[in-house]
């Protein structure tokens, strides 16, 4: 779950990392009184590239009224519409940093990832001046060690290491605390009342929901509030399976992520085009396969729909049962085809046969077929 | 030989009461895996397929030699669970939990060094050593023992290429799955070091998938230590961008991450390129002269 701007400067401030002060407007929540200029406008949005398509305002001089605000409200960044700005003080800047916490997967390591030149992309100063930024390992078991600290204090030309161990350890301390897959400061700006979060990017981990379910479900209802979703594709929530729309014709349901995504591959290679991704996961049951296909058939545009099961944990009698029962409820409006095998496939093929739906034992005959049923070249 | 476990190995299961855990102490003793010990706390003198159950790991080692543990704890229980294992001194745990929190899975993995200890997972369909014995969820039917050793991250591909493999006569030393991510204990790089070292294992088969740098860090083993023939296949070319595809980490951002970029690497690193089974095969075919 990805925090807005203000949810993650409000964390920051809880474990005293400095913000510069603020307060957030949604778009039906009228600036009661004009503001005094300095100002800076962030229009709050979860997608990225915000400085660069125009979602902040810096108001030097005169008042900030509703007419500043709108022209915010107004913008759509990365197809999101701009639904709520954060009005925030100007901060007297001398020197702005990078200071951010995630995991490295595969060594399984925590890493804080500092740079000199701060606020701009770090991906670009990566690629450009890759010298520039420092990769520390932390164990997770210790923390950040002041030796750590007092390098990338070096590394920042900071003559006292005092105030940016406070807010490294602070940052460590939030990032455990709220188990954060990410938290980003960029610019950690040096000002004339010392190091300030002029941004944050914060990241937690869905995963970790069981654990923080007051902390987490609050943020969530906030975002909500917010963007004024109404359901989305989170229909899925609770279950395993992964769902993205995409613009073909021939829908797919597999029962694993990698036989899914060669699945999409062996279909663009036979001349098709997929409708969708959509993984169940490979511990599932009659009920996820039965979703999954309502979630799948509710395109319009799909011409086939292919399932890819090869089941270990997953059980072929199970897989069968909610293929059956779902064509029982609703019918199938296009041809369906299935690849089964794996753990219980004798009874799962029975299953299929007694309902008269036939099943494929290779998975590129089961692809060509698909595609040419959905009107390919195949 | 095969890597990891053997006809030998005794393995230990941790939830062995719970649906799946039963359920694969069936499958693996049938397969002849020995599994000799299982531990459920609260359960302890009860048994589960004929095998005795104990309330602490510390129990079980006791009255039996363990050289590995399957688990299939909940992810909410999963790092006392882990500790658990390597506190009494196993030093192979196949942790096929899903959804543990990366924090737990960092600390997990921490302790486990400290412990001299490996983990395959977290989220893994274990391993399967053909003709040997098998942890995890390996279907028995798609593998014949044999010399080639194949890594996987996703379980149901390492199922989709063993079962291509067998039915085209060529048989398997191991065949693991790693896990989906984003964090991991065993990389496919650990994996490949096992593969060079084990004298049964002629042909190296990773499968790999767009996301992340675990195939760009295998790339630069290969290169730098290996001197076994690989076949290499990346699922995900036909991924769109931005999007996570099933397991965490597999997801191309920007241009970072995709199949294409991976794909050059290895092949730099001199592996052999397949775009589906079927020319894993070929190749493999090849390389034997046949």
């Amino acid at each position: 779950m990805k925090l807005f701007e203000f949810q993650g400067k409000r964390l920051f401030k809880e474990f005293g990392i400095a913000v510069p002060e603020g307060t957030v407007f949604t778009a039906s929540q009228p600036l009661l009184e004009s503001m005094a200029a300095p100002k800076v406008l962030k229009a709050q949005v979860l997608a990225g590239g915000r400085g660069k398509s125009g979602g902040i305002k810096v108001v030097r001089s005169g008042v900030i009224d509703q007419e500043a605000l709108n022209g915010l409200f107004t913008q759509i960044i990365e197809d999101e519409p701009v639904q709520a700005v954060l009005i925030e003080d100007m901060a007297n800047i001398l020197q702005e940093f990078y200071l951010s916490m995630t995991f490295l997967g595969s060594l399984a390591t925590p890493v804080l990832i500092a740079c000199p030149a701060g606020g701009m992309d770090i991906e670009e100063v990566a690629h450009n001046t890759p010298e520039k930024i420092l990769r520390i390992h932390l164990n997770p078991l210790t923390g950040p060690s002041d030796y750590q600290v007092r390098t990338i204090a070096k590394e920042f030309g900071l003559k006292s290491s005092k105030e940016l161990a406070h807010i490294i350890n602070q940052l460590w301390k939030m990032f455990r605390h709220y188990e954060a897959s990410l938290v980003e400061i960029n610019p950690l700006a040096l000002t004339s009342d010392g190091l300030m979060a002029l941004d944050a990017k914060v990241v937690l981990d869905e995963k970790a929901a069981f654990r923080h379910t007051a902390a987490y479900n609050a943020l969530l209802a906030e975002q909500e509030d917010i963007l004024q979703t109404g359901e989305e594709v989170s229909s899925t929530k609770g279950d395993t399976i992964t769902y993205v729309p995409l613009d073909g014709t021939v829908g797919l349901i597999s029962d694993g992520a990698g036989t899914g995504m060669l699945t999409l591959d062996l279909i663009k290679d036979s001349g098709g085009n997929a409708a969708n991704f959509c993984e169940m996961g490979g511990l599932t049951s009659p009920e996820v396969m039965y979703k999954a296909m309502e979630i799948v058939m509710a395109n319009l545009d799909i011409k086939s729909l292919l399932v890819v099961l090869i089941g270990g944990f997953n059980r072929m009698d199970d897989m069968a049962e909610g293929i059956i029962r779902y064509r029982q409820d609703h019918g199938m409006r296009v041809p369906m085809v299935v690849r089964m095998c794996g753990t219980m496939e004798e009874v799962g093929k029975e299953m299929m046969r007694q309902a008269d739906i036939p099943t494929y034992e290779d998975l590129i005959e089961a692809v060509r077929n698909a595609v040419s049923l959905a009107g390919g070249n195949a | 030989m095969a890597i990891l476990i053997n006809e030998n190995t005794q393995i230990l299961i941790q939830g062995i009461t719970g649906k799946s855990g039963a359920l694969q102490a069936k499958v693996m003793k049938q397969y002849g895996t020995k599994v000799v010990a299982g531990v459920t706390p609260g359960r302890g003198g009860q048994e589960v397929e004929g095998v005795p159950v104990y309330d602490l790991v510390s129990e079980a080692v006791r009255a039996h030699r363990i050289d590995a543990a399957i688990s299939f704890v909940p992810a909410v229980f999963a790092k006392d669970s882990c500790m658990e294992i390597f506190d009494v001194g196993i030093k192979f745990l196949v942790l096929t939990t899903e959804g543990i929190t990366d924090h737990d899975m960092v600390d997990i993995v921490a302790y486990a060094r400290t412990k001299g200890a490996r983990i395959l997972g977290p989220g893994t369909a274990g391993l399967i050593s053909p003709g040997k014995s098998k942890a995890g969820a390996h279907p028995p039917r798609m593998y014949t023992e044999g010399r080639v050793g194949v890594i996987s991250k996703s379980g149901a591909l390492s199922y989709e290429v063993g079962k291509n493999l067998t039915e085209a006569g060529i048989g398997q030393s191991t065949v693991l799955s790693v896990g989906g991510g984003p964090v991991w204990g065993m990389t496919q790089k650990d994996v490949v070091e096992l593969f060079q070292a084990d004298p049964e294992t002629e042909i190296i088969v990773l499968l790999g998938e767009i996301g992340g740098t675990m195939e760009e860090e295998a790339a630069e083993y290969i290169t730098n230590h290996l001197n076994k023939p690989v076949v290499t296949m990346i699922v995900g070319r036909a991924a769109p961008v931005g999007k996570s595809l099933g397991h965490a980490g597999a997801i191309i951002e920007g241009n970072k991450g995709t199949a294409a970029a991976k794909l050059e690497l290895l092949q730099k690193a001199g592996a052999r390129i397949a775009s589906s089974p079927r020319e894993i095969i070929q190749i493999i075919k090849e390389m034997r002269g046949e």
